[in-house]
Parts: structure tokens; C-alpha cells; sequence
């Protein structure tokens, strides 16, 4: 357990100081000056000419050497100072605060929207076994089939244009909430059923689930006592992947739905040349990947304490 | 005496091919009924079939009566637990492995019985420390021995009271000292009831005494008072069985053993997890020599080979390999449980030609032993999982002399086996080591075995 953290501490600053400095190199080799691209964003494409550029480079240090400017953002991390946006001047670590707290309430609630579809239909596949087993490895393979966005304008097509029910796009109410939480669940249901489905029934096959039967409990003791936590060791690791990996593909239905989160932000920023923001947004995932990882990590073995006792 | 259990016409069928023949028994209280036969006979579909626990596909025909009574699926269903109860083989796959073992024992107490926790907490304590399980009680299957864990089985089985017990081969795999101990306790749980073993060991139909019937491909063969049967067989299939017992094997004729070392180990000792498991353990093998270790389960004896073969770090001491011209490749090992050991994914044919192919073979040699092995032609066109326990055993050995080892380790090569093809496969192995200069290590728990085929013997406490 000691050994796990301390593993996954050293992980983390091996990740932020390496997602900081990757992001850092990539962006300076970037075509086009810097200095341009920012100055257009402040004050938009009509107004920008040498004069207004140069303003920004003098302002902004862009003519630093390269490893000055490196030594500099790596003393202000240590610091923990993300620096302030080259575009708007704002603090980095507040706005990417907010745009985290956006995409993590997205991801939790599409995540648990997934676990409600997920294990229920899982279960149900594996007691029941066909015809439903094979109709939803149909459907699932059909939604995983289709890209996430296309999930996701079939669903504004319907539920918001055609019904009404929900708002096309944008943030603020619980209503705003449904349709991307919605898409994104559905994508990742239509895996993690047939995860939850191959686990319990291989639960239900084993030895000690007949046993437990013939010990003298029932169906529905034997389901609490032996099937729950035994189904439960690769679910609860397979959530945690995608949990994980949800991190990275949630800039699609960000994008979509013009969530403000972080995926939607950093777009942006790229576009922007917005160095701080783009490194202030890579750091934060990049750590939220390492907590998140530890969190499952910790979870599996409160399940399946079974190697660290040996 | 009444009739605990009475079997009319029992048979198994999937589709229209018979797994068991019609089978007719009853079993009395208080008298155990132990039923004896080579595996694949169907025996152990007997069991599954009296219990209720058939797979889907399987058709059952023929009636079960319980405590005299007819009763369908369903009523046998509801007899689990407070009246019958079946023992699992393998005991290490019927306990939940995530769930500690005092638990598993707990939870009968409290669903079944209805029990309050403390109740049953104090029930469980005493069930524990009644087959020496105290100190274990907090640990997970995966940490219990093979005998420990079958005690906890029977514990957990019987805990809500069934006195029928049906046991189809309680013993696999375990040392003879840990078989005697779960015999008598099966006894034990079985009073006021009856106990129906199947097996393919005699010595635990000698134990058992009561009656015995002897089943030969499905089919019965003898029947009656088990001391009388086992001491005077008249069928000639009882009297293989009984002859297949290490007990009853021939002494061992001195064999020329070649005066060429193979390897020296000099005080050595080794650790596992933290615990020395011996130490000062000291011994020369020399070509075409099968030196068996014997000891108690846990006491090392597979960590002992494995460190011969380099698998395992010593903690203290030396190994000298002194056949300097020897490949990696020529120290091999066979393992206990042949199908762990192949990859079912593809034919033996398939493995066989990579081995050939990697080590650059001569394909001449292999239909001679082939042959010399008893391993039909066809066999290698199946995967693993479709030859018996027997043949695939057999083929490990031809991939092991395809190599031209020099020191073979056979763990326990033949404790899943049934008597008669164990018999057969050790002194295939014993014979063919001698013949090419091979030296063996034999581990085996059971010291028959090994006294009646090793030239050297390491004991290891």
C-alpha cells in the first residue's frame, strides 16, 4: 500500500515535469510567429500588423532563448505558478480550475449514467443468456461502432431539435447536462456491458458459486455473498481504464455540445498559441490521470486484497 | 439400517450417446459406500447427477431416492446443505478466493441456520480448531494448502447439518499423511448419516471400509464388503487396480547407475516468502539416476527442483552442473498437471513441429517413441484438452527426450493420474532415463512411489 503511493507520487512529478516540457517544445516548434497568432486572438485577425506583434513579443518575453525561457516556466511550476494567459492575462490555474470542474462533472456523470445501463443489461445477458445476450452484443457493437459525435448529433437531431426535450448545446442547467452525459454513457456501456456480462458469467460458472449453492444457500444469498465482489475485480479495474482514457476522448463531446471543459479549452488554446493555458490545461490532465489511476489502483485492492497479503 | 440413498437405473446421457451405463445402488446409514474405478469411467457424473448438479446438456434418466422417498430435481435442490451435500474435487476452485475462510464456514451459521452473528461466530471458532484450522481461519484459499483447504471445504459443506455426503475423489492431489486425515474426518461428518465416496484409490476404499462397489468403463464390475473385495478380488480388473498401488508395485531391481556426475548440490538451502523452508541440504546425482524426494506438502520439494533447474535463487550453498556441455534446453522439467502445462489454442501436431523446427530435430526419432510411449498416430491432431490426463503426460515426456535431457525434474508427474496409468508413466519414465543417461528428480508425496523406483531418496522436513 506504502509502496503503491510513494510509487504513484514519484509517477506524478515524473508526468508533470514530462507533460510540461513536452508540451513546452512542441508548442515553440509550431510554423508560424508566435507573437502573430497571439496578438490575433487579443485583438482579432483585422488588426493585427508588425507593429502590434511586436508590442506583444516585447511584452509577453517571446524573444527569450529557449532555454531561458524553459528555466523560467520550470522555476514558476516548482513555484506553482502556472503564469497568466497570453490571451485574455487571467491567471492559468483559475480558469483551468473551472474547466476542470466542468469536464470531471461531465465525465462523472456520463460515467455513472454508464454504470446504470452497464450492469444492470450485463447481468441481465449473463443470466438470461440468448436471444438478449446476442440482440445487445448486436447493439453494442453497432454504438461502439459509430464515433461518439455521431452518436451525438443523432441524439441532438432527436431529442432536442425534432422533441424539444433539451437544449442543442451549451452550459448551465441540469437540462444542459443530459444529452452529452447521455452520448458519452452510451459509448461506454456499450463496452463495459460485455465486460460486466463475461464476468459474471464466468462467476456464475465457477466452482465455488455451485458450491456456495450446495452449502445451502440460495440463489440470491450465493448472488450477495460470492457473486457481487467476484464479478466486481475486472469491472471495477475496466471502469477505472476507462475513466482513465475518458479523460482524452472527452474533447469530442465537448467540442460537440460546446461544453466548457478542459478538452473544449484546450482546442482552443492550441489554436490561440496560448502556451500557458496549454501547458496549465496538459499538466492538470495529466495529473487528474495519476490521481485517478491511484483511486483505481486502491479500489482493486480493497476488492481483491489478494497480492498484497501473500 | 434404513436407506439413506437408493439409485435405481441411474444413467447420463447427452444426446443419445451414454456417458454412464445404468447404475443401481443404495446406501444404508451408517454404512459408507465407496464406489472405485479409473477416471473418465462417468463416476464423477454419478455424483453431479444424485446432487442435482448436471450440466444443462446432459439428460438424466433413472430415479433418486432420498431417505426413502423419490424426489425430483428440484426437492433434491432444496435438501442442499441441511441434508446432502456434495465435496468438491478440487477444493481450492469451490472456495471463494476472495472471501476468508472462517467467513465462508460463518455464513452457512447465520443464512442457512439462521443464527445470530455471535452465535455463529463462536460455531465457527469451534468447527475451525475442530480440524486444526484456528490459526488459519483469516486467510484467503490461495493461501491455504491443498489439505488445509479441503478441511475447510468439508467444514463449510456440512456446517448446516447434511450427514449424506457424497465425495467424488475428496483426496486428489493431496500427501498421504493429509489423505488419512480428511478420510476420518469425512467419517466424522458422516455419523448418523451415510457418506458415498468415489475414488480411484484403494488405499481409501481400505480405509473406508463398508461396502465397495468396483466400476469398470461405466459399467459395474464387483460388488460387496470392501475388506473382502480389496484382500481377495476375484475380478481381474479389482485385482489391476489393487496391483497399481505404489504399495504393491515390484521391489526395484538395482539398476547399473553410470558413474558420471551430473550435478552436485552442497548445503544448500532456500526461501520462500520470508521462511527458510531446509537447509543443509547436500547430494550428488549422477547420469541415468532417479532420485526421489519425499516430504510433507509445503515442504519445499518443488522449490528444491526448481532450484536444480535454476528457476529458483538459493539462499545458501552451491549447485555444481557438471555436465559442462549440456544446453539450457537439456534441463527440463515435467509438470504435475499436464494440461497447465501445454497451450490448448493449437494442435500437439502444431507443438511438436515448432519443438522440431526451434532445436533444429531429427523427425525420424519421433515415431519410435512414439511408439516405445504407447501414443497412438492419431493423438496429435487434438489439443491438449481432448487426450487424457494419461496421453498428454506421455507426450511431455516425448517432447522432454526429443531434447536429449540431461536432468529431468518431474514434479509429481503422475498425482492426477489414475493408478494404473500412473503406474504405467513411471515406469516409462524410470525406464527410458536409464536407458539414455538421463538423471530424474522425482518429486511425490507418496513414499511408496518413490521407494519403489528411486535409487537415492531426499527427505526433506
Amino acid at each position: 500500500m506504502k509502496a503503491l503511493l510513494l510509487k504513484r507520487l514519484l509517477q506524478l512529478i515524473t508526468v508533470v515535469w514530462g507533460v510540461g516540457t513536452l508540451t513546452f517544445v512542441l508548442m515553440r516548434s509550431l510554423p508560424g510567429d508566435m507573437a502573430y497568432r497571439i496578438a490575433a486572438s487579443r485583438y482579432g485577425q483585422d488588426n493585427v500588423n508588425s507593429d502590434a506583434a511586436a508590442l506583444v513579443r516585447e511584452e509577453l518575453g517571446l524573444n527569450q532563448h529557449p532555454l531561458e525561457a524553459y528555466w523560467h516556466w520550470l522555476t514558476d511550476l516548482l513555484q506553482f505558478n502556472l503564469g497568466n494567459s497570453m490571451v485574455s492575462g487571467l491567471p492559468v490555474i483559475e480558469s483551468v480550475q473551472h474547466m476542470l470542474g466542468h469536464s470531471m462533472l461531465l465525465a462523472f456523470a456520463g460515467l455513472m449514467v454508464s454504470i446504470l445501463i452497464a450492469i444492470p443489461l450485463g447481468l441481465l445477458s449473463a443470466w438470461r443468456g440468448n436471444p438478449l445476450d446476442s440482440v445487445l452484443m448486436g447493439l453494442s457493437s453497432a454504438i461502439r461502432a459509430m464515433p461518439v459525435f455521431v452518436v451525438g448529433v443523432l441524439f441532438v437531431l432527436l431529442f432536442a431539435l425534432h422533441l424539444g426535450w433539451f437544449p442543442v448545446a451549451g452550459y448551465g442547467t441540469f437540462a444542459h447536462l443530459v444529452l452529452p452525459a447521455v452520448t458519452l454513457a452510451l459509448s461506454l456501456a456499450a463496452v463495459s456491458n460485455r465486460v460486466v456480462r463475461d464476468s459474471a458469467k464466468q462467476t456464475f460458472r465457477a466452482a465455488f458459486y455451485q458450491f456456495s449453492k450446495v452449502k445451502g444457500l440460495t440463489a440470491w444469498q450465493t448472488f450477495h455473498r460470492h457473486g457481487v465482489r467476484n464479478i466486481a475485480v475486472p469491472v471495477v479495474a475496466f471502469f477505472g481504464i476507462q475513466l482513465v482514457s475518458m479523460i482524452e476522448g472527452i474533447v469530442m463531446i465537448e467540442s460537440l455540445f460546446s461544453w466548457p471543459g478542459i478538452g473544449h479549452g484546450l482546442a482552443h488554446a492550441i489554436f490561440a498559441r496560448d502556451i500557458p493555458v496549454i501547458q496549465g490545461a496538459a499538466l492538470a490532465m495529466g495529473v487528474v490521470f495519476v490521481l485517478l489511476n491511484t483511486l483505481v489502483d486502491l479500489l482493486c485492492l480493497w476488492i481483491d486484497p489478494r497480492g498484497v497479503e501473500q | 439400517m434404513r436407506d439413506m440413498l437408493k439409485i435405481t437405473d441411474l444413467a447420463v446421457y447427452v444426446d443419445d450417446v451414454c456417458l454412464l451405463e445404468p447404475i443401481s445402488l443404495s446406501l444404508r446409514e451408517g454404512e459408507p459406500l465407496t464406489i472405485l474405478g479409473q477416471t473418465g469411467s462417468g463416476k464423477s457424473l454419478l455424483a453431479q447427477a444424485i446432487i442435482g448438479l448436471l450440466p444443462d446438456e446432459l439428460r438424466l434418466v433413472g430415479q433418486v431416492e432420498v431417505l426413502g422417498k423419490t424426489l425430483s430435481l428440484e426437492e433434491r435442490r432444496a435438501l442442499w446443505g441441511r441434508e446432502m451435500v456434495m465435496l468438491p474435487q478440487e477444493p481450492w476452485h469451490a472456495l471463494d478466493p476472495l472471501m476468508k475462510g472462517q467467513e465462508q464456514v460463518k455464513e452457512v451459521y447465520q443464512l442457512v441456520q439462521g443464527e445470530d452473528k455471535t452465535t455463529a461466530e463462536h460455531k465457527t471458532r469451534l468447527d475451525l480448531a475442530h480440524v486444526g484450522l484456528t490459526e488459519n481461519g483469516h486467510k484467503r484459499p490461495g493461501q491455504l494448502s491443498g489439505g488445509m483447504a479441503q478441511r475447510l471445504a468439508i467444514t463449510a459443506a456440512t456446517a448446516a447439518g447434511a450427514n449424506l455426503i457424497l465425495a467424488d475423489e475428496p483426496t486428489k492431489g493431496l500427501d498421504v499423511t493429509r489423505r488419512d486425515d480428511i478420510v476420518r474426518l469425512l467419517q466424522a461428518r458422516a455419523e448418523g448419516g451415510s457418506l458415498l465416496t468415489i475414488t480411484h484409490d484403494v488405499a481409501i476404499a481400505r480405509q473406508l471400509a463398508g461396502r465397495l462397489m468396483v466400476i469398470k468403463g461405466g459399467a459395474l464390475v464387483e460388488e460387496g464388503e470392501a475388506k473382502q473385495i480389496l484382500n481377495q478380488p476375484t475380478d481381474d480388473y479389482t485385482k489391476a487396480l489393487i496391483a497399481a498401488e505404489p504399495k504393491q508395485w515390484p521391489e526395484p531391481k538395482l539398476a547399473e547407475v553410470g558413474n558420471t556426475l551430473v550435478l552436485e548440490a552442497d548445503t544448500v538451502a532456500i526461501e520462500r516468502g520470508g521462511r527458510t523452508l531446509f537447509k543443509d541440504i547436500s547430494f550428488s546425482v549422477h547420469q541415468g539416476e532417479v532420485v526421489g524426494v519425499v516430504g510433507d506438502s509445503g515442504c519445499g520439494k518443488s522449490s528444491l527442483g526448481d532450484a536444480l533447474l535454476g528457476l529458483l535463487p538459493l539462499q545458501q550453498g552451491q549447485l555444481k552442473r557438471l555436465s559442462s556441455a549440456s544446453k539450457p534446453h537439456q534441463w527440463l522439467k515435467l509438470y504435475q498437471d499436464p494440461p497447465s502445462a501445454f497451450t490448448s489454442s493449437v494442435s500437439l501436431q502444431q507443438l511438436l513441429d515448432d519443438l522440431v523446427r526451434l532445436h533444429k530435430l531429427d523427425r525420424s526419432r519421433i515415431a519410435p517413441l512414439m511408439a516405445r510411449l504407447s501414443l497412438p498416430e492419431g493423438i496429435l491432431e487434438r489439443n491438449c484438452l481432448s487426450v487424457s490426463g494419461g496421453e498428454l503426460q506421455r507426450f511431455a515426456i516425448l517432447r522432454a527426450l526429443l531434447l536429449d535431457p540431461v536432468f529431468l525434474f518431474a514434479d509429481e508427474p503422475t498425482s492426477r493420474l489414475d493408478p494404473i496409468t500412473a503406474q504405467e508413466v513411471t515406469e516409462l519414465l524410470v525406464e527410458l532415463a536409464r536407458e539414455t543417461g538421463c538423471a530424474v528428480l522425482l518429486v511425490s508425496h507418496d513414499p511408496d512411489l518413490v521407494s519403489k523406483t528411486c535409487d537415492q531418496v531426499i527427505r526433506l522436513s
